[in-house]
């Protein structure tokens, strides 16, 4: 092994155990170093796994809860698991019913953005928090109510009135009034709400995600 | 030696392992280029530190990270230390990146060094891991809106995606457990990750002795019938004999660690750390930029469209993932010259020009739908006339003119002369593709001003 080691370089490796076998001399004082040695080296790798069972067993008790909790998220994911995954909005959710105001407050094809206090629960934090969500009358009855934010990677939808298109600022995406791709890496329309019109009464509930 | 010296040394008796780490011998022709790793490592050093000093008043909820962040910058030193942190983070990664950049060079990534190389890459992703996680933390605008692209860029792997996603964000949404996660990860999970690799990469470096800079010829001409160990231990001694002891280079180090703490200070007390306002998902408003280093990668996007755009831009980012850090094992040969490496060096090159001109691109890009065109002298009535309906019917957020504008149409800065007028005019009304509306609400007077301008663009 020596003539293998570069020049120079400290010889700081823990000492050969079947160094112990070539040792001089001869006769039965030599046969039974040998055979003592020999059983040390053969309790050696006895006391070598066991200490690998031992630390293996302890990783593996302590590991599995603590990646375990740390991955929670991870393995309760909602997301459905197929080939093309697809980037998911940042809201906070909720899916109780909130009223964002009156048809008649909307005027047909003309976009509006309205922010509404929801109860939403983040983690350990329940309270009412505003969320923000552009709300389009679609006819004299009828009112979609959209996510504001790309499908492609989450970025903050505005409504453009030159371009009648909800446009990205991030990669050029746009989306008409009905929320369908017009143009840009978008891979799907705007993420809808549920709405119910209650006598004349618009309320949305949860978002309607892979939909 | 100092009597406190003398005292420890006679009971630890350390004073040959001191002896023995300054006084080895390393290769002659190390010069300043070789100062890169220690720049980092210093700089990781800072980054410890000044991270420390920072976690003492940092809180992170949603609640209190902004105004813990300004109660930091109002404490005497606070906005200082922040600073220091902002700067030095996006230091290490131009740092970083020159490191590799020299190293794969100099051909020291080649045997027997490809632990080394591929020790270094797992730190090179741990410290982008440092940065992505970093910047959510002020819970600024740009920290909310990054991390909303981030996690979705990540929630882009086929299969797993999703499950990576809520992994990272702690859920579907971005919120208050988003925020503690990133903040466990960037202050515990990182910096331990951190520490071992540093740690091997280190071991490495001093078991193996620095790689010497690339000879075209060798300094012994290597026998026949030799093992490349033996090859190579007889060359490397003979670098050592021609070479220095390690005490003679450390002073470049410290040299240059000097400089950074002053280009560090500069920076701190100049720009100082940035601040935007508080995060808010319920803005429509805000065009979402990444920090320069990530500007490349956000830039890239543009051009992956259709419907199999995540799963290209996961391959695509595995694939050079993977060829960097099993790079040891495909740019192999006899030589290690740059100059008879002209594939290897030829390919780095293209991929520095690849990663520049994509961040300039992306750094000169101005977002769609939220510029206008500005007017230029010597335009006639009906030209401006145009140039007002090209702005308020938002044509920008689409098309470019001269650079303003968005990329989702075609670039219309030279459309004079690329499109006749009937063409312009057919087009405006009644598009012939779906992806641009129909503008059929503009009177003839706006129709002919927008065409008038149009045709002014050569």
């Amino acid at each position: 092994m020596d003539e293998h080691r570069v020049p120079g370089r400290s010889s700081s490796d823990p000492v050969d155990p079947g160094a112990t076998t070539s040792s001089p001399g001869g006769g039965d004082l030599a046969a039974d170093e040998t055979a003592q040695a020999r059983a040390e080296l053969s309790r050696r790798n006895f006391v070598l796994r066991a200490l690998a069972f031992i630390g293996g067993g302890i990783a593996a008790v302590l590991g599995i809860p603590v990646i375990g909790f740390s991955s929670a998220p991870g393995w309760q994911a909602k997301a459905p698991i197929r080939l093309l995954s697809t980037s998911i909005v940042p809201t906070l959710r909720s899916s109780a019913l909130t009223s964002v105001g009156r048809v008649a407050d909307f005027e047909v094809g003309a976009p509006q953005f309205v922010k509404v206090d929801r109860p939403i629960v983040d983690g350990w934090v329940a309270e009412n928090a505003p969320v923000g969500v552009h709300v389009v009358r679609t006819s004299e009855t009828d009112v979609a109510v959209f996510d504001p934010h790309c499908t492609h990677l989450g970025c903050p939808l505005a409504w453009s009135t030159g371009s009648r298109s909800f446009v990205c600022p991030c990669h050029g995406g746009s989306f008409n009034s009905d929320g369908d791709v017009i143009a840009g890496p978008p891979p799907s329309p705007m993420v809808r709400y549920e709405v119910q019109v209650q006598d004349g009464e618009v309320f949305v509930g949860a978002l309607q995600e892979g939909a | 030696m100092g009597r406190i010296g003398r005292f420890i040394d006679e009971r630890l008796d350390v004073s040959p392992l001191v002896r023995a780490f300054l006084d080895r011998r390393m290769p002659g022709n190390i010069g300043w280029f070789h100062t890169l790793g220690s720049a980092t490592l210093f700089l990781i050093v800072v980054q410890i530190v000044t991270g420390i000093a920072l976690s003492l008043s940092y809180v992170p909820s949603p609640d209190h990270a902004y105004q813990s962040v300004l109660f930091i910058d109002q404490t005497p030193f606070g906005a200082l230390v922040r600073a220091i942190h902002h700067w030095a983070a996006g230091l290490i990664v131009l740092l970083m990146g020159l490191h590799i950049l020299r190293v794969f060079i100099w051909g020291a990534h080649r045997y027997p060094r490809e632990l080394t190389w591929m020790i270094g890459a797992g730190l090179f992703f741990v410290v982008l891991g440092f940065a992505f996680t970093g910047y959510l933390l002020p819970w600024d605008q740009k920290a909310y809106w990054a991390t909303v692209v981030g996690t979705n860029i990540a929630g882009s792997a086929p299969f797993v995606g999703g499950a990576i996603l809520e992994a990272l964000r702690g859920g579907e949404q971005l919120g208050a457990v988003t925020l503690a996660r990133f903040y466990g990860i960037h202050i515990w999970v990182l910096p331990a990750a951190l520490l071992l690799l540093v740690g091997m990469h280190l071991f490495a470096i001093v078991r193996q002795g620095i790689a010497a800079s690339p000879r075209r010829r060798p300094l012994v001409e290597s026998e026949p019938g030799l093992s490349r160990r033996e090859a190579y231990a007889i060359e490397y001694a003979a670098e050592k004999r021609a070479g220095k002891p390690f005490w003679e280079a450390i002073l470049k180090d410290a040299t240059v660690a000097a400089v950074l703490t002053v280009v560090l200070l500069a920076l701190a007390l100049g720009p100082g750390a940035p601040l935007e306002p508080q995060a808010d998902p319920n803005i429509t408003n805000y065009v979402p930029r990444p920090e320069w280093y990530f500007l490349d990668l956000f830039q890239l996007l543009w051009y992956f469209t259709g419907n199999l755009e995540p799963l290209l831009i996961f391959l695509t980012f595995t694939l050079a993932s993977l060829i960097f850090i099993f790079v040891p094992f495909l740019d192999r040969g006899r030589h290690r010259h740059p100059r008879q490496r002209p594939v290897a060096m030829g390919l780095t090159a293209v991929v520095v020009v690849g990663v520049l001109g994509l961040t300039y691109l992306g750094a000169s890009a101005s977002p769609p739908g939220v510029v206008r065109v500005p007017p230029t002298e010597g335009m006639s009535g009906p030209e401006l006339g145009g140039l007002q309906v090209y702005n308020e019917q938002g044509c920008s957020a689409c098309h470019q003119i001269l650079g303003i504008g968005g990329q989702a149409g075609p670039d219309l800065s030279r459309a004079g002369r690329r499109i006749e007028e009937a063409d312009m005019r057919r087009q405006i009304v009644t598009p012939q593709n779906d992806e641009m509306p129909a503008y059929d609400g503009l009177s003839q007077q706006q129709l002919d001003d927008l065409v008038e301008f149009l045709k002014s663009l050569r």
